[in-house]
């Protein structure tokens, strides 16, 4: 391992370190204010069916970090197998159950074994079915070509590794499956202090 | 990212500006604006036969 890459590991694990934290925060104290818009407001922002929001958990809905609205795009159909990459509380898992019905499937993917529990058991008061594994998305524990459509909001960002992170979505899908991704993306590269810093790659 | 999604094997890659994305604070706003930081939704496929 050369020294870059040394450095490149342990810059990695504060900064996995620091996405916990930071996200276990918005689960823990949806009261609190952020430098991201969470929560009900956040999901209005980005334009998700209120019913939807009036239906879901408002444990669920409370903690939502999205930067964006995937199912706008995402085209589910009953049936269909679903990876919700970054689950955390579980609102899109769940939006995404109700579009693929009894017949389909939503496997959950968090760094987070107890952010996964807990949108299990929102998933379950939501009469939705939800099986979320604990991960990193670096290596999703899910077969090869076992997918139809994975959804993501706000999480690739987050990651050093985001070409081993499409390389696995690429890898889980099925031939023919598809992604519906939202995220930030940058114009620009990040000066070095913007990446050398956990807290503002966590945002 | 868009082209890390071509390079990966991904086909029929799109992206749409989530327009109301914004920070809370104006300062962290500001510093996203200077950078180009936005919000997307990419949509692409993994191709049959692949």
């Amino acid at each position: 391992m050369t020294e870059s890459t040394e450095i490149s590991a342990s810059l990695e694990g504060v900064l996995k370190d620091e996405i916990l934290r930071m996200y276990q925060e918005v689960a823990d104290n949806p009261r609190n204010e952020f430098h991201f818009f969470h929560g009900r407001e956040a999901a209005e922002l980005f334009e998700y069916d209120p019913a939807w929001l009036d239906r879901a958990p408002e444990g669920a809905v409370n903690s939502f970090a999205g930067v964006g609205n995937p199912h706008q795009r995402s085209s589910l159909k009953a049936g269909e197998t679903v990876l919700d990459l970054g689950s955390g509380a579980g609102l899109d898992s769940i939006i995404a159950f109700w579009q693929v019905g009894p017949t389909g499937s939503v496997i959950g993917l968090d760094l987070n074994a107890t952010m996964c529990r807990k949108a299990e058991a929102h998933a379950a008061a939501a009469g939705a079915r939800l099986d979320c594994r604990t991960g990193a998305m670096e290596h999703i524990p899910v077969p090869d070509a076992s997918v139809d459509v994975a959804i993501s909001n706000g999480v690739i960002n987050l990651s050093f590794r985001k070409r081993r992170v499409l390389q696995e979505l690429f890898r889980v899908l099925k031939p023919g499956g598809r992604i519906s991704v939202a995220d930030i993306v940058s114009a620009k590269q990040l000066s070095q202090s913007i990446v050398n810093d956990p807290k503002l790659w966590a945002s | 990212m868009f082209r890390l999604l071509e390079e990966t094997g991904f086909t029929r890659v799109r992206s749409v500006v989530v327009p109301r994305f914004r920070f809370r604070k104006s300062s962290t706003q500001s510093s996203a604006e200077a950078f180009g930081v936005k919000a997307v939704v990419m949509t692409a496929i993994r191709p049959a036969g692949s």
